[in-house]
């Protein structure tokens, strides 16, 4: 990351974090929150779209950490930090684990794999007692001590996350990520682990899904088998196809979008699912490369306008 | 060349069997250090499989293949690549999305470790040079024109350090300009860093012009080996390339 982007991503954190920390714990910072969950959810996705897969197993990584910390906290009675720290870590040993096994497939089947993945966990959940089964876990609550500021760290949190996510993207190893995605022949034939590399890209993902799936069970202090279905996933594709793949705000872009409309979608009964996928649909046809992608496209002609005008 | 010391790649007796079409069969020969060795013959000659082979993307059905002497039969491409065999692809030998500067680093990481991060931008600088590719240094590699892609794909497998540079058809789709520019640039890195070359190329006169020694292959067999000038009268190849009636 240069030090110009570094700098005002810091920034835009810091902001939003002191904006929620005023808000306290009203429905608006409530609805920053989901935003932000959502986005790191989204991130993630994107993520493994690096090394050129669509990993629909991102919603059982969420799942994963939200029940890792669900545990950790009623169960084991570990404090939140560790429980949060558990969320992240616990998805990405699945994560390694699941990517390290099917991650020698590519493309439809790798995605379908993750799909039958997430089902196949979230079921998993449902027969477990320990677990809750279907009724899932409650009294999921964040400590006392964090009272309203809890928000506030949940923002700064994903924000610190996603901005570890575009370091990572920025170095060397995201190169060979996008190396991968682009020939993995020709990584291959310069002596790089092709496969090793890939799962690593996955346990990253997974990671910071999983400290998403943590930061839910937090915010909600309920979880259940079917907060993580394979809808999460596609959910998280509409953030990420609405808000544009290209760069790293596009899926924060597509989250905050999305959410907003979803929570409008209250006022008129919910039936937020239409929102989703009217949106998707209308990006498809009119953003291909989303609403960054649009931005950025204006951005341009903004600024050759002006050297012209100067020229 | 130095025939007297131990070759960087020695085959021996390797095959590759495709079910009931053996591509390559009982195949022996070697690479020394510092020579440039052409691979020819006819299209279905074997001479992808016998590439795809010793770069490891392909395990023998049966023979040896030797790195330094070393056994290194069944090795994955990744562990003879980094053992100093580093190869190109005949089609698209690059990361269309990443710069000129980001496809040369990516075989830079592949040749040096991780934490090695001034080591792998110095030996990115040096490839740009070699290869005389400073001006793209910025340029996405997807928008450049055929022949500059071309040597990007050879710096990037530059980059990785080999003792052995295996090129699959380099100077395909170059103009004559090109074709030349480019093997004046291969012999310079040979004369430079005494990096062997192995290169399949269909374009003869240039094999003819840059190789020291040339090995032909028909029907996945060895059909001759020597220089260019033994190759060029050799009536078995003639008759491999050109039919029967013109070898006599």
């Amino acid at each position: 990351m240069d030090k110009r982007n570094g700098f005002l991503s810091v920034l835009a954190i810091v902001l939003i974090t002191l904006v929620t920390l005023r808000l306290g714990n009203g429905y608006t910072a409530n609805l920053i929150t989901w935003m932000a969950i959502a986005a790191l959810v989204a991130s993630s996705l994107r993520f493994v779209t690096l090394i050129g897969e669509l990993n629909f197993a991102t919603a059982a990584f969420v799942g994963l950490g939200a029940y890792a910390a669900g545990l950790t906290v009623t169960v084991l009675e570990w404090p939140f930090f560790i429980a949060l720290a558990m969320s992240g870590l616990i998805a990405a040993i699945f994560g390694f684990m699941f990517g390290y096994v099917t991650l020698k497939t590519k493309g439809p089947y790798f995605l379908l794999i993750g799909f039958a993945f997430t089902e196949v966990v979230r079921l998993i959940y449902t027969k477990l007692n320990i677990l809750g089964g279907n009724s899932g876990m409650v009294g999921i609550f964040p400590p006392d001590y964090l009272g309203s500021s809890f928000t506030a760290l949940a923002i700064a949190i994903v924000g610190i996350a996603v901005m570890v996510l575009y370091a990572i993207e920025r170095s060397h190893l995201g190169k060979c990520f996008i190396g991968i995605r682009d020939n993995d022949q020709v990584v291959l034939s310069v002596g790089i682990n092709v496969h090793l590399t890939k799962v690593l890209c996955l346990t990253i993902a997974a990671f910071a899904a999983g400290i998403a799936g943590g930061l839910t069970a937090f915010v909600n202090n309920v979880i259940s088998p079917g907060d993580f279905s394979f809808l999460l996933s596609t959910f998280a594709l509409a953030y990420l196809k609405v808000g544009g793949e290209d760069h790293p705000v596009g899926p924060i872009a597509g989250a905050v979008l999305l959410v907003l409309l979803s929570s409008l979608s209250l006022s008129f009964g919910g039936q937020d699912h239409i929102f989703y996928g009217l949106a998707i649909v209308l990006t498809v046809l009119l953003m291909p490369k989303g609403v960054i992608g649009v931005l950025g496209k204006v951005c341009r002609s903004v600024r050759t306008r002006r050297q012209e005008r100067r020229a | 060349m130095k025939k007297d010391s131990l070759p960087i790649v020695q085959t021996e007796n390797i095959s590759r069997r495709y079910g009931g079409l053996m591509a390559v069969s009982e195949l022996s020969f070697e690479v020394y250090a510092g020579e440039i060795l052409g691979l020819i013959g006819p299209n279905g000659a074997g001479k992808s499989t016998t590439f795809n082979l010793i770069s490891g993307f392909v395990k023998p059905s049966s023979g040896k293949l030797y790195l330094n002497g070393k056994d290194v039969t069944g090795r994955t491409a990744a562990q003879i690549s980094r053992m100093g065999l580093v190869r190109t692809f005949q089609h698209g030998s690059l990361m269309k999305s990443l710069s000129v500067q980001d496809n040369i680093l990516i075989g830079a990481i592949g040749a040096l470790p991780a934490g090695q991060r001034k080591a792998r931008q110095e030996r990115v600088r040096e490839s740009l040079q070699m290869l005389e590719l400073e001006p793209y240094l910025n340029e996405i590699a997807g928008n450049l024109p055929h022949g500059i892609q071309r040597l990007v794909s050879i710096a990037i497998a530059f980059a990785a350090h080999p003792q052995l540079l295996c090129l699959d058809e380099p100077l395909t789709g170059l103009n004559q300009t090109e074709a030349a520019n480019t093997l004046n640039l291969l012999r310079r890195i040979r004369d430079l860093h005494q990096c062997a070359i192995l290169m399949v190329e269909h374009n003869m006169k240039a094999v003819m012009q840059i190789c020291e020694r040339i090995v032909v292959l028909h029907h996945g067999q060895m059909l001759a080996q020597g220089t260019p000038a033994e190759i060029r009268s050799n009536k078995s190849v003639i008759a491999a390339y050109l039919g029967a009636k013109h070898a006599n």
